[in-house]
């Protein structure tokens, strides 16, 4: 069993503490960064002065923190202070929930009863506070990570210890439509920045409790929250664990976007090729879930990894398993033959027109001679700065604010196609293989387009110096590398090779759902079994009587 | 452990084919044809039965000795340095043959698609993919030729489809016209070819189910017959044996020849590009063996820092070959007696003498 799940290599935290880089090691507790390392040790004082004090300076000039002491409706001898962040906390909860609560509306104590400044924990507790959820603390770290995360903090005078209410409420943005993954059929919901809300996405699509979602914190300025979601019984337990130890390892000062975590915790970093997937689809997450894979969901980013990744999932969209069967795998058809046009057609058109002309069809040679017998460059160059110019433009494209890049398409097909032809500058040919290209790159994820598009210079390269030997000698190369990938100790290219003849049934030719009988064989290792069979479904004379 | 990667019986079927048919498929209806006329394929019948011979006897050679390869158990059967000896003959053999694999490789593409390249730089490219392929391990090899004999096999077929329009039946006769005796004599070449299956002695080792090892053999070696078969089949069908004797890869010259409706042609720009894929491999195969055998023969823990410096005793070893004519008139009367003492006699006798010695034996 060794051969699965590999550890992965020693990253850029060994390195960084060897050069002395911060105070970021494996050793410390969390926080380590933030300012000073004192603090976070401390325990709260029963004295609410002294704990003010001491905040007061943890939080020394964050002016968005708020302060606002009162005292207890019933006994003024009892002070309260309650703690928290501008912006992030929601006011009109703490107003009502919180202050007025305590400071007005504090009901009756039994008769008798006198609530001392012993008891006032207790009775705030119970019948005081009128949050949906509050925790107890005595530590100094959870109290600042309270603040700074949105909950309120309340200390009471006289007791070690503090009551974090669960108050959170920021401006967020509202849940959108996907923009890096748009599609005609399917949900149009699309994860936001806020973590909370992701994770409810999931949740309303996966209403079981085997859904489990761990949650942790890295970035030790940052401190960000990160919650790995699985399905328990299908995610093999195995791949959950290392999941977990490769995100407990992150020491870094900040993960701003699930891309920090996902080149932290790669299978083989040097690959073009990204081993982790990422979706901004809640109804993707539920598929990939249902299959065994384990969602890694961050803060601040609308972009979920998934994870193990397969090379063919990046040929697959999402309404493939919404749309009919036989139009799925006739566009499927598409997109893999597209994606081999993207990665060789510049390519071989410079092998073929520079090298094997007699490989072409005459008619065709003696076409493709015509075209070019103005032009002053040799294929290669033509070719190489043509893709330039259109990679270029792709990016100037997405750089550009929105109305701009209208104009930049116009003066890219236009003015630069069109005169480059009439002025006899580039074939018309040539033009047309990279548009063809251009346009092939586009019809799967974008995430394993960039790895195309990286490799699809290298390959033009080898074939402008060796020909169709090059050519096929750097597909070999990247044969041989996507044999030899995996991602989270599941090969790369399974279920092709090695080949999963069961798992085949989604790859190209998707077969339709009611023949969809089992999971992943390499991915869901625990429970195979997916539906019951006999859900083909058929009209009802021919049904087996009961 | 040297290599910890475990292969399937599907895989080791694949990477047994890759082991013989990308170079025989091309060369052998030439080769063949010089000896036996229009009776060679006869002649490929008969090499396929000595080949599944050879393959039993490499199998079960191999089975007495589970997990072991052939440099582990020669040492076990005849001794230390008797052993060492064998070991390093194999070694030798192993970069010999993959240098007339090298030197094919280039005769190949420089015949066909490349002409004014000088060879050495068809040797870097193939050992430079191979020695890549060799380093990432046993179970990377075997992936990347599952990934591309299908599409070569598959390519195989269709092109051999293809080009029944301009086969007649009439040049395949008179059968047995020639004789019982070149027809044996021409079976010889294709034997060596065949024979080459012994380099399955050190992937055996690594089957995940070593009992299936005489179907996964018997199924490999006949699969490789067949498309010998149809390759010389096809050639002497389309050029008859006089036009195949003079080519030097006939089978490629049939595919040349395919034209339907004036659009499917030049389908030989694909042989070419799908052909180079299988040739890495087969170089690979080879490569990996003497790499690990050194390996075993030196007792290194890792074989990964021999891949590098066995990789250019390949180059320089290929470049040794003065050129394409000595190439074939070796490959056809030299390269079959010299095979086959490493194919059939020295496993014969290490399997005679563990049978004397009472070694090895099925434990399961």
């Amino acid at each position: 069993m060794t051969a699965f799940l590999k550890p992965v290599r020693a990253g850029s935290l060994r390195r960084g503490k060897s050069k002395g880089r911060g105070k970021l090691s494996a050793g410390q507790p969390e926080d380590a960064g933030l300012s000073g390392a004192a603090w976070k040790d401390q325990v709260l004082s029963p004295d609410l002065e002294t704990n003010l004090q001491q905040i007061k300076t943890i939080l020394n000039n964050c002016s968005d923190v708020i302060y606002r002491e009162f005292v207890f409706a019933q006994n003024e001898q009892i002070r309260l202070a309650l703690i928290y962040t501008d912006g992030l906390a929601d006011k009109e909860q703490i107003g009502d929930q919180i202050t007025k609560a305590l400071a007005l509306e504090v009901p009756m104590a039994a008769p008798g009863q006198e609530i001392t400044k012993g008891r006032a924990l207790d009775f705030i507790k119970q019948r005081g506070l009128c949050v949906n959820e509050f925790q107890e603390t005595g530590k100094m770290r959870d109290v600042i990570r309270a603040i700074l995360s949105g909950d309120s903090v309340l200390l009471v005078d006289g007791h070690a210890c503090a009551i974090i209410n669960g108050t959170r409420g920021w401006a967020s943005r509202a849940i959108t439509d996907p923009v890096a993954e748009p599609t005609v059929r399917g949900a149009r919901e699309s994860f936001i920045e806020t973590l909370r809300t992701n994770i409810v996405l999931v949740r309303r699509r996966i209403k079981s409790p085997s859904l489990k979602i761990k949650t942790l914190r890295l970035g030790e300025v940052t401190g960000t929250d990160v919650a790995v979601a699985y399905i328990e019984g299908i995610a093999n337990d195995k791949l959950v664990a290392e999941v977990m130890s490769r995100l407990e390892r992150i020491k870094v000062d900040g993960i701003l976007e699930s891309g920090n975590i996902e080149e932290l915790i790669e299978d083989n970093p040097w690959s073009p090729f990204p081993t982790v997937n990422h979706t901004e689809k809640p109804d993707r997450v539920a598929a990939m879930l249902l299959e065994g894979r384990v969602a890694i969901l961050v803060d601040g980013t609308p972009f979920v990894l998934t994870v193990p990744n397969l090379f063919v999932e990046h040929l697959h969209a999402p309404e493939d398993y919404y749309e009919r069967f036989l139009y799925t795998s006739a566009i499927r058809l598409v997109r893999f033959t597209s994606m081999a046009v993207s990665l060789v057609l510049p390519s071989l058109y410079i092998a073929l027109t520079s090298f094997h002309h007699e490989l072409l069809p005459t008619p065709l040679l003696l076409s493709i001679a015509g075209q070019r017998e103005p032009v002053p460059f040799p294929v290669f160059i033509a070719v190489l700065i043509m893709e330039l110019v259109f990679e270029a433009l792709r990016e100037a494209g997405i750089r550009l604010p929105r109305p701009i890049g209208v104009a930049v398409s116009i003066v890219g097909a236009l003015v630069l196609g069109e005169a480059a032809v009439r002025a006899g500058l580039v074939a018309s040919s040539t033009i047309i293989v990279v548009a063809f290209t251009g346009i092939t790159s586009f019809t799967f994820a974008y995430s394993a387009s960039i790895a195309f598009r990286m490799l699809r210079f290298t390959l033009m390269v080898l074939s402008a110096v060796l020909g169709l030997l090059g050519l096929i000698s750097g597909l070999a190369v990247i044969g041989i590398h996507l044999c030899a990938l995996r991602s989270f100790g599941v090969p790369y290219l399974s279920p092709i090779v090695p080949t999963t003849a069961v798992d085949l049934k989604d790859v190209i030719f998707r077969v339709p759902l009611w023949a969809m009988f089992t999971r992943p064989r390499l991915i869901a290792r625990q429970e195979q079994k997916r539906q019951i069979p006999g859900l083909k479904p058929t009209p009802p004379e021919t049904r087996p009587k009961r | 452990m040297l290599e910890r990667g475990k292969i399937d019986s599907k895989q080791a079927v694949f990477l047994m084919i890759a082991l013989v048919l990308p170079t025989a498929v091309l060369t052998v209806p030439s080769v063949v044809a010089k000896l036996a006329s229009q009776d060679a394929w006869l002649s490929v019948i008969v090499a396929t039965l000595v080949g599944l011979l050879i393959a039993r006897l490499v199998v079960s050679l191999s089975l007495r000795f589970p997990g072991k390869t052939l440099f582990e158990y020669a040492e076990e059967i005849l001794g230390r340095v008797p052993g060492k000896v064998v070991g390093l003959l194999y070694i030798w053999w192993f970069l010999h043959t993959n240098a007339f694999i090298l030197d094919e490789f280039g005769a190949f593409l420089g015949i066909t698609i490349l002409p004014d390249t000088p060879f050495l730089v068809f040797f870097i490219a193939g050992t430079f993919v191979a020695a890549y392929a060799v380093r990432s391990g046993l179970e990377v090899l075997v992936r990347y030729n599952q990934l591309f004999l299908p599409l070569i096999l598959g390519l195989l077929c269709v092109i051999f489809i293809l080009s029944a329009k301009d086969m007649k039946v009439a040049r395949l006769l008179p059968v047995l016209d020639t004789g019982l005796v070149p027809i044996l004599k021409g079976a010889a070449v294709p034997v060596s070819w065949l024979g080459e299956n012994v380099t399955f002695a050190m992937i055996i080792p690594f089957l995940n189910r070593p009992k299936e090892a005489y179907r996964v053999a018997a199924r490999a070696v006949l699969i490789t017959g067949f498309f010998l078969l149809v390759s010389v089949l096809v050639s002497l069908a389309v050029f008859g044996p006089n036009l195949t004797r003079a080519w030097i890869f006939p089978a490629y010259n049939a595919v040349r020849v395919v034209s339907i409706a004036n659009f499917l042609e030049r389908l030989e720009a694909a042989v070419v590009a799908v052909w180079m894929l299988g040739g890495f491999a087969k170089i690979g195969v080879f490569y990996y063996a003497a790499v690990l055998g050194s390996a075993q023969l030196l007792g290194l823990k890792n074989y990964r820092p021999l891949v590098a410096p066995v990789g250019v005793i390949l180059v320089a070893l290929a470049l040794l070959c003065e050129n394409t004519v000595v190439l074939f008139d070796f490959l056809g009367r030299v390269f079959p007696p010299y095979a086959l003492v490493f194919e059939l006699g020295i496993p014969l006798v290490l399997l005679i003498v563990a049978l004397a010695g009472g070694k090895g034996g099925k434990k399961s």
